[in-house]
C-alpha cells in the first residue's frame, strides 16, 4: 500500500520513479567518480566517469540514468549524478603542478569553476545523496559543512561515506566526528571493499 | 586583514555584504566578520565565489566558529526572528583571497591560518 501511495504521490507532483535522483558530492579527489564507476560498472556494466589523479576531473554533472540497485530481496531504480567537487577556489596553476600545459590549465579551471556552479544549484533537485570523504583527510570544511547544511535543511536523506580505507592513513572515526549526526560507513571504491554494504543502506535509508 | 563588527554587518542585506567581500578578497584582503553565516547563506557564498572565479581571482578560502547548538543560542534566535524581526547568527567567519591564505586547520571549536606577506621588491 505504502509503494501504491508513493507512486500516486509521485504522479502527482509529476515525477516519477525513473525520476528519482542520487548525487554523489564530496570534495575534490574524495573519489566521487571511483564510486560512481564501481556502482555504474557492478550494475550496467559501463563505467560513468573519468578518474585521474588531477583534481577536478570531473568538471561537469555526470549522470547515469535507470541504475538499479538491489538488496536483502528489494530494489529501487534511480538515476545517479556524479558531481564535480565543491570548493570555493580553483586556480589554474594547480593543473600546471601536474604537468599540464597554462592553456590548458586556464580552460580546465573555468570548466571546474563551471562545473562546481552547477554541482550547487543540483543540490536542490537531487532526491538522496551519498556525501563521500576521503578518511585520510580532516573533513571538517566549511565547504563541507555547507553541503551536509543544505541537504538537511531539505531532508534529503544522507549516507555518508568514509573512503579510502584500503590506505594506511585511513581514519574513519574523523568523518564520524565531524559529522555525528548521520550513519557513516566505512567504504574503499577503489577496491570495492563494502559496496554490497552500500547498497543495502542505500535500499534501507535512501529509498 | 580586516574586523567587521556585527554592528557594521547587522542593516544589511547578505547580499550586499557578498558583493563587498567579493571587491575585498579579490584585492587580497582577509576579511573577519563578526557573524556566522546559514548553511544557505554559505552556499550562496560559494556559488558567488564560482561564478566570480578566473584566472586572476581564483577563488577564496573560507572558514568559521558556528553558533553552538543550544538551547540558549536557540532562544536568542527565536527572539531575533520572531520578535524584533532581525537575523541572528552569533559565530565568527573568515574568508580570504586563495592565493593569501595558507596552511588552514578547522575544527568545530578553532581555526587557524597563515597568511602570507606580499613580496618586498
Amino acid at each position: 500500500m505504502i509503494g501504491r501511495l508513493k507512486k500516486i504521490l509521485s504522479n502527482i507532483f509529476g515525477k516519477t520513479e525513473d525520476d528519482m535522483s542520487i548525487g554523489i558530492y564530496g570534495p575534490p579527489n574524495a573519489g566521487k567518480s571511483t564510486l560512481a564507476n564501481q556502482i555504474s560498472q557492478d550494475l550496467t556494466g559501463e563505467e560513468m566517469s573519468n578518474v585521474s589523479e588531477v583534481p577536478h576531473e570531473t568538471r561537469d554533472v555526470e549522470k547515469k540514468e535507470k541504475v538499479e540497485i538491489e538488496a536483502d530481496g528489494r530494489s529501487i531504480q534511480m538515476n545517479l549524478l556524479d558531481m564535480p567537487g565543491i570548493t570555493t577556489n580553483v586556480d589554474f596553476k594547480d593543473f600546471k603542478e601536474h604537468g599540464i600545459e597554462e592553456d590548458d590549465a586556464k580552460g580546465r579551471a573555468k570548466e571546474a569553476t563551471k562545473g562546481i556552479v552547477e554541482a550547487v544549484k543540483y543540490l536542490d533537485d537531487v532526491d538522496a545523496c551519498l556525501v563521500i570523504f576521503d578518511s585520510t583527510e580532516d573533513p571538517y570544511t566549511q565547504v563541507n559543512v555547507t553541503i551536509i547544511g543544505n541537504l538537511e535543511a531539505k531532508d534529503i536523506p544522507i549516507l555518508v561515506l568514509a573512503n579510502k580505507t584500503d590506505l594506511e592513513d585511513s581514519d574513519p572515526e574523523r568523518v564520524r566526528d565531524a559529522f555525528p549526526q548521520h550513519p557513516v560507513l566505512e567504504i574503499s571504491a577503489k577496491e570495492g571493499e563494502n559496496i554490497d554494504k552500500l547498497y543495502q543502506e542505500i535500499v534501507e535509508r535512501l529509498n | 586583514m580586516e574586523f567587521f563588527s556585527r554592528a557594521k554587518l547587522q542593516d544589511r542585506s547578505f547580499e550586499e555584504k557578498m558583493e563587498e567581500i567579493m571587491d575585498k578578497v579579490r584585492e587580497s584582503a582577509v576579511l573577519v566578520l563578526e557573524e556566522g553565516w546559514s548553511a544557505e547563506q554559505k552556499r550562496k557564498f560559494i556559488q558567488k565565489t564560482m561564478e566570480e572565479a578566473g584566472e586572476e581571482f581564483p577563488g577564496v578560502e573560507f572558514m568559521g566558529l558556528d553558533p553552538s547548538d543550544n538551547r540558549l543560542e536557540r532562544a536568542k534566535s527565536f527572539v531575533f526572528d520572531t520578535v524584533l524581526g532581525q537575523d541572528y547568527r552569533s559565530g565568527l567567519t573568515i574568508v580570504g583571497n586563495s592565493r593569501v591564505m595558507e596552511k588552514m586547520k578547522e575544527e568545530k571549536h578553532s581555526i587557524s591560518f597563515l597568511a602570507k606577506l606580499e613580496d618586498d621588491e
